[in-house]
């Protein structure tokens, strides 16, 4: 096979953040999620230029002649980034200013912009200027040698001055020399919210921005000056900082240095509203910006920090009904685990189901006084989590503890440093992940000594030890003492924790060990079983699909007429429906109101059945770089469970796209087929809350009788 | 509450790790394994020291075993912690030790050649456990290629023909390769002679065309077993030797980097895979096998079996006739005088079970008793004059099955007495031996002499001996002859140190 054909894995990636815009766009959506929506289109591009584009950019001075898989340049992708970019951004930005805020308003919850606020609200916005935020803010003079530094990712108002004419200025430390461009730059402040609630007598809502009050009050900060212009913007910068991997025992202080260097890296990105056009111009030199990367704006600006809106008490019937957590019908909260796990697995799927299993877990096993070691991997944790409470307490009762903490987690750096330097505090052994490599793996190991021998609990998931982003991503996890699995687990560990070189596992595959390896053996696999009567199977569900050797391998599996369901989230560079390469794989998106985090992947393997979950998306990245884990799943019910749960993704038809040979997404609909619609989340959810439901009503019905024997 | 063991093994390559659960008389479930290279062997087999770096690294690794242990809660008396061939060779040995000890509290037990033998063995025998009857129908090998060592058991019908610790392995080679060989053709010729000479020795003690069975263990071999062999049971694997042979033609032409990317090794054993493959092959050629049977075990299982098996009397005597096979075998490459050394063998055993009480010695002494009257006599394969010494030399510079260095030792003393009138005391070898063993030496050499008076005619005419100790005498009641004339003169000559050592007269009847 040659001129096989890929897509672009940037490109690709802005189609995800159009679809993610598309449930925005949707009128079946809430009005306030589909706020929400806006802002994690307008974050997942800040983090995407941060990264991707820098990168790109570098990449676009480096190596001149490189071309990815799909033949573009790094200047073409640039290009058509931006073009794409700009689509988006534009439709995001006209639907949250001239189509959300007006609807909003009419459900009583009202922008009001600082043009419109009257007398009173005039009065107000004065006041908490004066006290609240003028204290905060710092004008930063433009005409030294070097241009201010403009934090990343933060809003700022940049003002354009005047001299009033006929006052001398007075002399202040804010005062431009630069009489031809007096130009001072303000940073939003990050410690009071963006929203800020006016008062409402009518029953309505109202609220305005603080870069409104910022914009309007703005000359105060220069007494002698008259504002000209002035320029909402934010500006991504490159956040992409190799760390010194070889600096050992002082990798924190190598991390450290890495955050203070990311504070003055080089700008990728500008986002700003519709003010001063010379001001637009002053900063695009002077942050050396092209045309390209100017991203300008009508009204508001900077959607990612808009989330508080969204959050607004009441307004129920704006927001999405509510979705209990559920907790898993075979546990009693009140027992441990310790008994239901010796004869049986358990599946938990969050955010169905709660959260709590699991903190209930750690936290027994930290009191537990059989309990003799826990081990855990966390990657995205909060500082406060229950989590690392249990971890804590567990060390101070005298367990061994190691936690495997990855500084390295993109953005939660600071805080990682923080927390576990508590956690050495307790007496836990902290691991600072593996020089080169990414933990990205979730595991969690118990050892408890029983009465008939040592026995290992062991806790899988596809999603971090995280109970906040449990609320929020679908995940699934496994609880299990399976001693083959627990002996993979024990030397997992070992391998991570510096006890040992490398050690082929048994059932669990590993990255960068063999993973990707065992993945492609499976689908050769399929492929040897595959004949035209007897068509293999596969179906995979994941965020991104960007390994070239693992789409290679399905290319040849479709050609062997393999049939391959694909859902994927995020990045696909597979092109599927193309004759001779791909024609019998189907890809599907599903963006709903939990993000897809799961990781599934099933094998009809001639019958005997495989289905692995896995932390691992199919990407070079996470089949190289990281230290990722696929698991089987090999209890008859629960295999079952999750075919079943993988072929309900597929059926899908109405938070689903299907992705077309020519790299578009069209978005499934029930009446394209006059079928009956399925989503998939909704029906995840009412399963759970049906199986709850008969839980309850199952309870014994027995009359306690109070009287003397 | 159930056991765990632990064992930390300190090898050529690297420091491993096996802990385990006890789960019934002889069984056990692995429930922790760690390996972490250092390069000791590279160190030992090039400047003869283990270097300072090297000592830091293993002190870091015994640390962090340490930590990993505590998470087991395992109890320091249940750790095991030896050394193989490299530590052994090393001339800082001692130094090491003990900064290994001061460092990490770890005792370290220095495991020589033999040793390992005895240990592979029972691991061997664990893991075969029921196909033992094809060891018995066959002459088979149990052959362990190490880093520093090559640990080898030839086999009669599952009798314990010889024991070999041979100074060769996989580091060595390596070594030899990158300094004085310079090419890998040079070093395989050398090797290739090396086991030739090594076949052809080995075959005045077991004809090697005859071994049908080929048994292994080993990291290198047992990866082998995994890409070209077949799983016959959990712990062992069968590789036919045409598969083998195209396996490691294959793997020949293989670079480092190509070994570690195929089969998940780190670079230094990536190194060393082929060579130690290629050894595999040559001595496989010498034999006859036409398969190679790989066990899933080590000698860190030996040591965990000798740990927690009960002395189980009849695995005992199993091992001890194992033992007289090999020293048996020992003494028919010297040609010994097989019904003489039968002779005093058993008139030495019956003197010592007589004075069983009044002894002090264990069942132990009773075995090195019973090799040393087995071989006293081998020296007379150089010259018949002195040939105590010789014997002494001889038993000294062997292996025996199942006996280490310091077994050797003590028995080549106790030989080197059975005739004679030198005091022993002033004796530099003698001297060297612990207290203990000097006394060991003393009494078993004044039972081997009486042994071997009574025999001095070498015609066995002594067909039962009834020992009786009555007051201040002991009395020899013999049966079979009346003409005992020699035997008294030589008791009268060699009677000495028993009168001396215990204070009994004796009396021949």
């Amino acid at each position: 096979m040659k001129n096989l054909k890929f897509f672009n894995r940037e490109l690709s990636w802005i189609e995800f953040n159009a679809r993610v815009l598309d449930e925005a766009l949707s009128d079946e959506v809430p009005h306030l999620e589909r706020l929400r929506f806006l802002a994690i289109v307008s974050s997942n591009f800040d983090e995407f230029f941060m990264i991707r584009v820098a990168g790109l950019k570098r990449k676009a001075l480096e190596e001149r002649g490189w071309k990815d898989a799909s033949g573009f340049t790094a200047r073409q992708q640039l290009l058509r980034i931006s073009k794409r970019a700009h689509e988006i951004l534009n439709a995001q930005y006209s639907f949250l200013n001239s189509v959300l805020f007006p609807k909003l308003a009419s459900c009583r919850l009202e922008y009001v912009p600082a043009a419109s606020y009257n007398q009173e609200q005039h009065r107000f916005v004065q006041n908490l200027f004066k006290d609240e935020i003028f204290p905060l803010l710092t004008p930063l003079r433009t005409d030294f040698g070097r241009f201010p530094h403009i934090t990343n990712m933060r809003l700022h108002v940049a003002f354009l001055l005047n001299p009033l004419v006929d006052k001398t200025p007075v002399k202040m430390p804010f005062m431009p020399r630069n009489e031809s461009f007096p130009c001072a730059i303000v940073q939003v402040p990050s410690s009071i919210s963006r929203v800020i609630w006016l008062p409402s007598p009518d029953g309505k809502t109202l609220f305005t921005l603080v870069d409104d009050v910022i914009t309007l009050f703005g000359s105060q900060l220069f007494p002698g000056y008259r504002v000209k212009e002035s320029l909402l913007f934010k500006v991504v910068c490159d956040a992409d900082f190799p760390v010194d991997e070889d600096s050992g025992g002082n990798f924190i202080k190598a991390m450290k240095k890495v955050l203070q260097q990311r504070k003055s890296s080089l700008p990728v990105y500008l986002e700003c509203n519709s003010g001063g056009t010379k001001l637009k111009a002053y900063l695009k030199q002077k942050l050396g910006l092209s045309a390209d990367d100017i991203y300008s704006i009508n009204g508001v600006i900077d959607a990612s920090t808009l989330t508080e809106i969204a959050e607004a008490d009441g307004f129920s019937e704006l927001k999405y009904p509510v979705w209990k957590e559920y907790y898993p019908a075979e546990l009693d909260p009140d027992q441990p685990m310790w008994d239901i796990l010796k004869h049986k697995d358990i599946l938990l799927n969050v955010p169905y189901q709660s959260f709590g299993p699991l903190i209930s877990f750690i936290n027994n096993a930290s009191r537990d006084p059989d309990v003799l070691a826990i081990k855990m991997t966390l990657y995205r944790t909060s500082g406060n989590s229950p989590i690392i409470q249990a971890l804590e307490r567990a060390a101070r009762n005298g367990k061994q503890v190691t936690a495997f903490v990855e500084l390295k987690a993109r953005f939660d750096e600071r805080r990682n440093i923080s927390w576990a330097a508590k956690l050495e505090q307790a007496g836990v052994i902290v691991v600072y992940g593996i020089a080169n490599l990414k933990v990205h793996a979730k595991m969690l190991l118990v050892v408890r000594r029983e009465q008939n021998g040592i026995r290992r609990y062991v806790h899988l998931s596809t999603g971090n030890y995280n109970d906040k982003t449990a609320r929020q991503y679908s995940d699934l996890s496994l609880f299990t003492t399976n001693p083959d699995i627990a002996n993979d687990a024990t030397l997992f560990f070992n391998m991570i924790s510096g006890y040992s070189a490398v050690q082929v596992l048994n059932t669990i595959s590993m990255a960068p060990v063999n993973l990707k390896e065992n993945l492609l053996a499976k689908i050769e696999r399929e492929i040897r079983f595959s004949s035209p009567e007897n068509p293999g199977f596969i179906m995979a569900k994941m965020n991104s699909l960007a390994d070239e050797d693992i789409i290679k391998a399905l290319y040849r599996a479709s050609c062997a007429d393999v049939k391959i369901l694909l859902n994927v989230r995020g990045i696909c560079m597979l092109v599927p429906g193309i004759k001779k390469q791909s024609e019998n794989i189907r890809v599907v998106s599903v963006i709903d109101r939990y993000l897809e985090h799961s990781r599934i992947f099933y094998f009809q393997n001639g019958g005997a059945e495989e289905i692995y979950l896995s932390s691992a998306d199919w990407m070079p990245r996470n089949l190289e770089r990281r230290v990722e884990i696929m698991f089987p799943v090999m209890q008859k019910d629960l295999c079952d469970r999750l075919k079943e749960l993988l072929e309900l993704y597929f059926r899908d038809n109405t938070k689903s796209s299907e992705l077309q040979s020519n790299g578009s997404w069209k978005k499934l609909s029930p009446a394209l087929n006059g079928e009956s619609p399925v989503r998939v989340q909704e029906i995840l959810y009412k399963g759970f809350k049906k199986s709850a439901k008969a839980i309850d009503a199952s309870q014994p019905l027995e009359f306690v009788v109070r009287r003397k024997d | 509450m159930v056991a765990l063991e632990a064992v930390l093994e300190i090898g050529s390559t690297g420091i491993r790790l096996m802990a385990c659960e006890i789960t019934g008389l002889g069984t056990w479930n692995v429930i922790d394994r760690s390996e972490m290279p250092v390069p000791i062997g590279s160190d030992v087999f090039t400047t003869g020291y283990v270097s300072k770096e090297t000592i830091l690294q293993c002190i870091k690794i015994l640390k962090r075993y340490k930590e990993q242990l505590n998470g087991w809660a395992i109890e320091e008396n249940h750790i095991q912690v030896i050394a193989t061939s490299a530590l052994r060779e090393a001339r800082n040995r001692d130094t090491v030790l003990d900064r290994i000890l001061v460092k990490t509290g770890f005792r370290v037990k220095v495991i020589d050649g033999i040793e390992e033998n005895r240990l592979m063995y029972i691991a061997v025998l664990d893991a075969l456990k029921e196909s033992l009857p094809t060891l018995r129908e066959h002459s088979s090998v149990i052959i362990e290629i190490g880093g520093g060592s090559t640990e080898l058991m030839l086999m009669d019908h599952g009798k314990m023909a010889a024991v070999h610790s041979l100074r060769l392995g996989t580091v060595i080679i390596e070594q030899n390769q990158q300094t004085a060989l310079r090419t890998q053709k040079d070093a395989h010729r050398f090797l290739e002679e090396f086991i030739r000479n090594t076949g052809v020795n080995l075959s005045t003690e077991l004809k090697l065309e005859r071994i049908k069975t080929f048994i292994t263990m080993g990291a290198e071999i047992l990866l082998a077993a995994h890409s070209c062999g077949t799983k016959l049971s959990d712990r062992i694997f069968s590789i036919t030797r045409e598969s083998f042979f195209s396996f490691v033609s294959e793997v020949q032409d293989y670079t480092p980097e190509e070994c570690m990317a195929r089969f998940k090794i780190s670079y230094n054993d990536a190194k060393l895979f082929g060579v130690g493959l290629l050894t595999y092959k040559l001595f496989l050629n010498l034999t006859s096998a036409e398969e190679i049977i790989v066990t899933d075990t080590s000698i860190r299982d030996g040591i965990i079996l000798s740990r927690i098996t009960a002395p189980n009397a009849e695995l005992q005597q199993e091992f001890f006739s194992q033992i007289v096979a090999s020293a048996r075998n020992l003494g028919k490459r010297y040609f010994f005088d097989e019904a003489h050394a039968n002779h005093v063998r058993y008139t030495a055993l019956t003197l010592f079970d007589a004075m069983h009480k009044e002894l002090g010695v264990s069942d132990h002494g009773r075995l090195l008793l019973e090799i040393a009257a087995l071989l006293h006599d081998v020296g007379t394969y150089i010259r018949a004059g002195d040939h105590e010494l010789h014997s002494e030399y001889i038993i000294s510079h062997s292996d025996v099955f199942g006996l280490n260095k310091d077994d050797m030792n003590i028995i080549s003393q106790v030989a080197k007495y059975h005739r004679g009138s030198k005091s022993l005391y002033g004796e530099a070898a003698f001297s060297a031996l612990s207290r203990n063993d000097r006394v060991l030496v003393l009494k078993l050499s004044a039972i081997l002499r009486v042994a071997d008076a009574l025999d001095r005619s070498h015609s066995q005419k002594i067909k039962e001996l009834i020992p009786e100790l009555r007051g201040d005498n002991m009395i020899l009641r013999v049966e079979g002859t009346q003409d005992t004339n020699l035997e008294r003169i030589a008791l009268e000559e060699k009677g000495d140190l028993f009168e001396s050592v215990f204070g009994y007269k004796l009396l021949l009847n």
